[in-house]
């Protein structure tokens, strides 16, 4: 009984904290418009992709599938693909921000849509280390669930 | 791990749709309205001949680092002591352009509205994409 609550509360923090970076990378509320061209800037920081175009791709998917995935992991039916989604995201914002921190750019994260104060480093990695571990956790539980029901 | 790859491929179709839908709408609008309300490209500061007043709205620090040729420093922190070097350099006909470091920051909005309501200053516009977008930096 403890273990589901626990699950539960860590598929609530997950889902919270992918759901307000999706919106939020969608619609910038304090200036309202659209956050799209912000986050594409905010991608392009990193300079990690070989062309502009794909930052602005990557601009407008990457938020609905935070939100989605967000969503998706109260649905049984997709739970395990929506953990294995938040999951992937994650391990690649680890690198993204990882691959930065390495080659010292001085950048916004990006993370949480616009008005942000430049990387610290540390506490970021922390900060989706954590998120990583929620994630798999969610991801393992999922997997087990679905391999009970097959068995 | 064949279920979690067919759910995955499930949840990254179901993101596709909305998102898909936005970047229409998006394309629509950016062939209208290129930039936000107080936002100016870099093309657009060219287009007016580059007389404009640039005013770097970054720390000190990074100012004196380098800055857009003849940008006065002007920031939230210091702005009771820079604001004087400001109003000096101001030439009402000219328009004032405000930086910051990229498109994640909000110093140069800030600072532009300051302008707009301490000295009733109209044509005071953002740089889209901040100093990031100054070539050569």
């Amino acid at each position: 009984m403890a273990g589901k609550v626990v699950l539960f509360l860590v598929r609530l923090a997950v889902a919270g904290v992918f759901l307000y970076a999706g919106v939020v990378k969608i619609w910038d509320f304090r200036h309202g418009h659209s956050a799209t061209p912000d986050f594409t800037v905010a991608i392009q920081h990193y300079r990690l992709l070989p062309s502009p175009d794909l930052a602005v791709l990557l601009a407008v998917y990457l938020p609905w599938l935070e939100v989605t995935a967000a969503l998706a992991l109260f649905v049984r039916r997709v739970a395990l693909g929506a953990a294995t989604a938040a999951a992937g995201m994650t391990a690649v914002f680890l690198i993204a921000v990882g691959s930065a921190w390495a080659r010292g750019l001085d950048i916004s994260c990006g993370c949480f849509g616009k008005n942000e104060v430049p990387i610290n480093y540390p506490t970021l990695v922390s900060r989706d280390a954590v998120l990583l571990g929620a994630t798999l956790v969610l991801l393992v539980a999922e997997a087990r669930r679905g391999n009970k029901q097959i068995s | 791990m064949i279920r979690a790859l067919r759910q995955l491929v499930v949840v990254l179709g179901l993101a596709l749709l909305p998102a898909l839908v936005s970047g229409a709408i998006q394309l629509q609008w950016n062939a209208v309205t290129p930039v936000s309300r107080d936002e100016v490209t870099l093309a657009t500061v060219h287009h007016w001949g580059d007389h404009v007043l640039w005013v770097d709205a970054r720390s000190r620090a990074k100012y004196e680092k380098a800055h857009i040729p003849d940008a006065v420093l002007l920031n939230e922190d210091e702005w009771n002591s820079l604001v004087h070097t400001f109003l000096d350099a101001w030439d009402p006909d000219v328009p004032v352009v405000v930086y910051c470091d990229g498109g994640s920051c909000d110093a140069s909005h800030a600072i532009a509205e300051r302008l707009r309501t301490e000295f009733k200053i109209e044509k005071v516009f953002v740089l889209k994409g901040g100093w990031e977008a100054w070539p050569g930096k």
